[in-house]
């Protein structure tokens, strides 16, 4: 467990709209090296965009991002390289369809940081192993299930050797079967101490690994707490009202 | 009856057999083939070139509040592309081989060279298109997968969207080949003994049309046919490379 708490990334007063539509509404959170934040929230609430807003998928139209210390709202931050350090998770998998499981993994570690092919692929092979996936790894994504798809999603986030990882609802799109596989990825990940930002509907998920729970809701941060607190004694109507909805 | 296989086959001995003139057929092929070679080449370079600036543009600056000089400069990019493909597509393919060889290169001798650079020029604004349409198809997910693996725009294309792109369109590019070989028969205004040429000189010579109209035909035929068959096993193997 990690005791000294270092902060990872800093959110300001984040805002963001789209034309007139103000999606988010000046955001602040913290992010410490090794915590597993939940973000929920009814859909059109803003959860996902703040998480894009995080890697700057989404452009924040105001407020500042910290991401180890250096502003990446400056324009004249190479946002690239910061980007390495963040991996992102998708809805959709993403996976490149005209690429191999193996070179969808090896491209980012090859052309950005520099490594041989050998190690790449040594370190995907590592990396699949640990995930099942070994015995795909010249499989295309069109021949992979949807659980196999998300985990090769998460291991190619992975290969970056990211200091954060990003989930944008990670097992929406998934048969209900294949939930649980990718679930177990993702607590194993952040048991190793992996600092992850996710947005889902899985509550057991939010309960049992997430340091923190945030809850969003018209663009901002309605509620924030430690699990238990958070679902057994939510505090505003809206949570509450949230909550029973779901759960 | 006699007298008409008679009269046949001496028409076909004239037409093709005397002076060589089916020699001279070949040769003409031979330019015909050179012309729509550099000129698909030139194209294709051309219209991916156009195609990028222009779905850079609709993709990341239409419709958005951004400055900067980046920003300036695909904007006014976009806008010679713009005209490029509004002139090129506005005008007929042999006012532009005429203007090419008559004014551009001033009726210097190397009409071979103002064909290639005219069909080209002219091929690269269908081709823009049709790589544009196919950029577009491509879901937004692979740019944003890419972008957040921290690829810039530019590897984004090259490794990521522009494969796929082109995949999508082959189809289409092949069609437009095939056009491009055939608009070729107009060259001969540029003073190139390409096919088309050939035989109408061959018709002026014995005055007969049917040989030598009919065997250029078949030449474009049997040359279309076998470009089509090539794009269907090229089809078949980027296919087959992602099942």
């Amino acid at each position: 467990m990690i005791t000294d708490k270092e902060l990872l990334i800093k959110v300001d007063k984040l805002e963001k709209k789209f034309d007139d539509l103000e999606v988010l509404k000046g955001i602040d959170l913290e992010i410490d090296k090794g915590d597993v934040i939940v973000i929920i929230g009814a859909s059109g609430s803003g959860k996902s965009t703040f998480l894009r807003c995080l890697n700057l998928l989404e452009e924040p139209t105001g407020g500042k991002i910290y991401f180890e210390g250096v502003d990446i709202t400056d324009p004249k931050v190479d946002i690239n390289l910061h980007r390495q350090k963040m991996g992102m998770v998708f809805q959709q998998f993403n996976l490149f369809p005209h690429m191999t499981v193996l070179k969808n993994m090896t491209l980012g570690p090859i052309k950005l940081l520099k490594q041989s092919k050998e190690e790449a692929e040594k370190n995907a092979m590592a990396l699949l192993e640990r995930v099942g996936l070994a015995d795909r790894a010249d499989a295309y994504p069109s021949q992979l299930s949807g659980g196999q798809k998300q985990r090769v999603a998460i291991v190619r986030a992975l290969a970056m050797n990211p200091d954060v990882l990003l989930f944008d609802e990670p097992t929406s799109a998934l048969d209900p079967e294949m939930v649980g596989e990718v679930l177990d990825v993702m607590k194993s990940l952040a048991k190793e101490g992996m600092t992850m930002a996710v947005v889902t509907h899985e509550m057991g998920f939010a309960r049992e690994v997430g340091t923190q729970v945030i809850f969003i809701d018209e663009g901002v941060i309605v509620e924030q707490n430690e699990p238990n607190e958070f679902f057994e004694n939510p505090q505003s109507p809206r949570l509450k009202d949230f909550l029973s909805k779901v759960l | 009856m006699e007298q008409f296989f008679k009269n046949l086959g001496e028409s076909f001995y004239n037409n093709l057999i005397y002076q060589d003139r089916w020699l001279q057929l070949l040769e003409g092929l031979g330019l015909t083939l050179l012309i729509a070679l550099f000129a698909t080449l030139l194209g294709l370079f051309l219209g991916f070139l156009v195609a990028v600036v222009r779905s850079s543009y609709d993709m990341n600056i239409k419709g958005k509040h951004k400055k900067g000089f980046g920003v300036f400069l695909i904007k006014f990019l976009n806008v010679i592309c713009n005209i490029y493909i509004t002139v090129i597509r506005g005008t007929p393919v042999l006012i532009q081989v005429m203007i090419m060889y008559f004014i551009i290169f001033g009726e210097a001798q190397n009409g071979t060279l103002a064909a290639i650079l005219s069909f080209g020029i002219n091929s690269g604004a269908y081709v823009a298109e049709i790589v544009r349409s196919g950029i577009m198809s491509i879901d937004k997910g692979q740019f944003e997968a890419s972008r957040s693996i921290g690829f810039n725009y530019s590897s984004t294309m090259i490794h990521i969207i522009l494969p796929q792109a082109l995949k999508n369109v082959l189809p289409a590019l092949g069609n437009e080949f095939i056009v491009l070989l055939k608009e070729t028969s107009v060259a001969g205004y540029a003073a190139t003994h390409e096919l088309t040429y050939v035989g109408n000189l061959i018709r002026s010579r014995t005055y007969e049309a049917f040989f030598p109209l009919i065997s250029v035909a078949v030449i474009y035929l049997v040359i279309v046919i076998i470009l089509s068959w090539l794009l269907k096993v090229f089809e078949r193997r980027l296919r087959n490379s992602d099942h």
